[in-house]
């Protein structure tokens, strides 16, 4: 399916909006979403925009010399622009990553380590993988921990803010909570 | 393993469908689907002819040796099925519209009540997905979670202590994990919440869609909610609040459908009744009209205005009254046309003892 607007690029986004009871959908390609989103301020759907990121995510890839990871930049040179990166594993390019929103192999996400982890900061709410690990198990608990006590922090200042004391204090005694137990934890295993 | 039996996997009983589930009257089916990697192998978006071939063949093996899938499975190589028949295995939702286009190198593997299936190559190496009826997110988690310790016993996964596990598409990064519901909200769409409702669980990062997936509209009053940030939270913290939005919006639709009930009982009973004549008396019927009229009727027998028809029944024909099914069922092509004439009669022999009880 090609793009709505530009009629060129194949669509990878689609979105529909129902006004009145009507339905509409709008297949756009990267490009094409990322210039609707920043031209018009209805295309938020929220706290995600896909279309704001992706643009952000090609904003990065254009500029030159954008910060790469140290090896990279010794290899690369300082003249070289991160356009000309390409991954040593897949020879996958920023070009392909900017056109597809998808990398080529496993060793990409450190080929282009910078740009996809500032990516990944507006698509998820955490930049670290808490989950599941091979093997099964997921023995080391103080991660998850950790990621909830910042996301309780965060909470706690915006409910003082708010002036939502009572609420706010059952978030501190969970705070407390957490931090005690995080602290059996570390502390258990440095001793 | 039985391979390209199209005609067998046609005369299965659609579990999903066919199956009671918890809160079945609006949650119709729940899914996970688990995007895993093999490591050292470019993902097929940058995979060579061998690539795919050795990422394809490792895959098949190991879903044989872990015997993860059971004994009476099915595989479908994708270069050697007919183009109807993917399109079948799309209507049932054991493949993707990405996969449709999949030729050499990519395959199909089912758990012989389809509970189960693996797209292998498709985005990436494999794409696990394991489906059950109504409302039970965290039974179908425990099923995949098992599978997939089973397989990553045979395949070295391309993981990352910080990232989790490595994915083709970034959005997909962590647990690899996009976990979904079913829902069919006729009340919140006749009452004009739906679009409130959508807003509402998009502000809460969760995902609204029509039921094929990305691109499609939301006809039937079908829709699929399902989780978007994959990174930064656990496969348990995901399903919860997923599962905690999902309820509420659960909640929402028994209410739009009791205030409907309350305050405009006309306009209920009207939209229920003139989807019962169509499905009884239409000679052609389009895929749209089938759908909404389908929706109707099942909220009729939702709210017990239809004791004669079972819900799966009406579950089931929602599959049924689809392009590639018609044709397999009538056993030869059908053009658009022919196909509404198809659907109206086999509708009406499916409804012929759906009598109104009012």
């Amino acid at each position: 399916m090609l793009c709505d607007i530009c009629k060129q690029n194949e669509a990878t986004i689609h979105i529909q909006e129902i006004i009145n009871g009507e339905k509409k959908t709008l297949n756009l390609c990267g490009d094409c979403a990322a210039k609707k989103s920043k031209n018009d301020p209805a295309f938020d759907i929220g706290g995600f925009n896909l279309a704001e990121m992706l643009y952000n995510l090609s904003e990065n890839m254009e500029i030159p010399g954008l910060k790469l990871p140290e090896e990279q930049q010794e290899k690369a040179g300082a003249d070289d622009t991160a356009a000309k990166l390409s991954c040593p594993g897949c020879g996958w390019s920023l070009q392909g990553l900017r056109k597809t929103g998808r990398v080529g192999c496993p060793q990409c996400y450190k080929t282009f380590r910078s740009v996809i982890m500032e990516a990944l900061e507006n698509m998820h709410r955490g930049k670290l993988h808490v989950g599941k690990k091979p093997g099964g198990s997921k023995d080391d608990e103080s991660p998850r921990k950790m990621l909830e006590l910042m996301n309780l922090q965060k909470e706690l200042d915006e409910l003082v803010q708010r002036e939502e004391y009572e609420k706010a204090a059952e978030v501190r005694d969970t705070i407390i909570q957490l931090k005690e137990s995080l602290k059996k934890q570390t502390g258990g295993k440095s001793k | 393993m039985i391979e390209n039996n199209i005609e067998k996997l046609l005369k299965n009983k659609v579990s999903w469908l066919a199956d009671s589930g918890p809160a079945e009257d609006i949650a119709i089916s729940s899914r996970i689907r688990l995007a895993r990697n093999i490591e050292g192998v470019p993902f097929p978006i940058a995979a060579s002819a061998d690539n795919l071939q050795h990422s394809q063949s490792a895959v098949e093996m190991a879903l044989e040796k872990s015997k993860s899938i059971g004994g009476n499975a099915f595989i479908f190589r994708m270069d050697a099925i007919e183009p109807i028949d993917k399109q079948l295995l799309l209507e049932r939702r054991l493949i993707s519209t990405e996969f449709v286009q999949k030729s050499k190198g990519a395959s199909l593997a089912l758990r012989g009540d389809e509970s189960i299936a693996v797209m292998v190559n498709e985005e990436d190496h494999l794409r696990i997905q394991a489906l059950r009826p109504g409302m039970q997110l965290q039974e179908v988690w425990d099923i995949i979670n098992r599978l997939d310790n089973e397989l990553e016993r045979q395949l070295p996964y391309a993981y990352d202590s910080k990232l989790g596990f490595l994915t083709s598409c970034p959005t997909n990064v962590g647990t690899g994990m996009r976990a979904s519901v079913m829902l069919h909200l006729p009340g919140l769409v006749l009452s004009g919440q739906i679009n409130a409702a959508i807003q509402g669980v998009s502000k809460l990062g969760m995902a609204v869609r029509g039921i094929f997936g990305e691109g499609t509209d939301n006809r039937g009053n079908l829709f699929q909610v399902s989780n978007q940030s994959t990174l930064g939270e656990s496969e348990e913290q995901i399903i919860e609040r997923l599962d905690g939005v999902i309820k509420q919006m659960i909640n929402h639709e028994k209410n739009a459908r009791i205030n409907l009930l309350e305050n405009n009982q006309y306009f209920l009973l009207d939209h229920v009744g003139r989807s019962y004549g169509v499905l009884r008396h239409a000679y052609t019927l389009s895929s749209e009209e089938a759908l909404n009229s389908l929706s109707g009727i099942r909220t009729g027998v939702d709210m017990g205005m239809f004791s004669s028809v079972d819900l799966h029944t009406v579950n089931e024909l929602f599959l049924s009254i689809n392009p590639a099914h018609l044709q397999r069922f009538a056993g030869k092509h059908l053009d658009s046309k022919e196909r509404d004439v198809y659907r109206a009669a086999l509708v009406r022999e499916r409804l012929k003892n759906l009598n109104s009880d009012s």
